[in-house]
């Protein structure tokens, strides 16, 4: 009797250790290593989803590399929709601060980007709720940078940066 | 066999650590944490160098609501926060009656994004200057002070009543 009593204890023990190790440290992980999302949509075809609702792709977020909101033009980020906190959206990074560009069906035919913010677009242009629909989104509601393609397998990839030449800024700081 | 010992000691404080910066992160994300504030944007209600206490609760459930203080990151600089009071929601109407002419008399907080404005109007910069900001900017709501500890207790409500209507 005392015997299995004794055993019970020691496995509850080690249970409660393992838990309260494993839950952070997994928690932790996923928020600010990486974790993978299914990309739902048409926005990005044909860089992601180009199948459309038959099979969706689905990405590993790398929170790591975003940790410094260092991004550079031609990456394709997660970000928290300015319209619905509850959504990520995931976009490509057009233009930076500073830089002026010419939009694609936004009210201003030429928007300069404000400080701490960045432009993001689809990929397919007019079936994209992006910039061009809410203005420049601040640099804030960065959440991952969405690097390789993990399924489905014949579709394992990384994600290349690029910068559509017709999407360049007309004027960047940097000049 | 010393060498094996001290190897063995700097596994075990790294392991400690990493164990420890996982609780807190959890800690500090899902619960709340100690934060403080600087600057007179939040005056009379929190003064420079006060000490709060935030939660996150209510950002994860979206319960924030009007006349709450929240931190958020700065529109303009993500690796800065600011400490503001949430006057508007989505949807809310706002009257211009601040220095600025941002806008015209009668513009809608968007859907998504709260106004913020600081207490000490005449010394804040706030959605009067910058506009309406995203929802998911906020960090945390801030409901307690403990320092000093002559002004310990739950924060008051704002100075400057309610502003805004929800129409």
């Amino acid at each position: 009797m005392a015997q299995s009593q004794g055993w019970v204890r020691r496995y509850c023990k080690a249970f409660c250790k393992g838990f309260f190790v494993a839950v952070p440290v997994a928690v932790t992980f996923l928020d600010r290593v990486a974790c993978v999302a299914r990309v739902e949509g048409a926005s990005m075809q044909p860089s992601l989803n180009p199948g459309g609702s038959q099979s969706s792709d689905v990405v590993l977020l790398n929170h790591w590399k975003a940790r410094n909101f260092q991004v550079q033009r031609g990456d394709i980020v997660s970000l928290v929709s300015p319209k619905n906190p509850e959504q990520k959206i995931i976009k490509r990074v057009i233009a930076l601060e500073g830089d002026i560009i010419r939009t694609m069906g936004h009210k201003n035919r030429y928007v300069k980007v404000p400080r701490g913010h960045i432009w993001v677009e689809g990929d397919h242009h007019g079936h994209s709720f992006d910039s061009n629909s809410f203005g420049p989104v601040s640099l804030g509601l960065l959440h991952a940078h969405a690097t390789h393609i993990l399924w489905p397998p014949e579709r394992w990839q990384k994600l290349e940066s690029f910068l559509p030449p017709e999407r360049s800024p007309m004027q960047s700081e940097e000049e | 066999m010393m060498l094996r010992g001290a190897l063995g000691k700097t596994f075990r404080l790294v392991g400690y650590t990493i164990q420890y910066g996982c609780i807190a992160h959890c800690a500090f994300e899902y619960v709340g944490g100690v934060v403080m504030c600087s600057g007179p944007s939040m005056e009379p209600t929190i003064q420079n160098s006060d000490i709060v206490f935030a939660e996150n609760l209510s950002r994860h459930f979206y319960g924030i609501q009007r006349g709450d203080i929240v931190i958020a990151k700065s529109p303009s600089d993500p690796k800065s926060n600011i400490c503001k009071r949430v006057t508007g929601l989505e949807g809310d109407k706002i009257l211009s009656t601040g220095p600025s002419d941002f806008f015209k008399s009668h513009s809608y907080v968007p859907m998504g994004h709260v106004w913020l404005e600081g207490d000490n109007l005449q010394n804040s910069t706030d959605s009067r200057c910058y506009g309406p900001i995203p929802y998911g900017l906020i960090r945390g709501r801030i409901f307690f002070k403990i320092w000093p500890l002559s002004d310990f207790g739950f924060l008051r409500d704002s100075p400057n009543g309610h502003r805004f209507s929800d129409d």
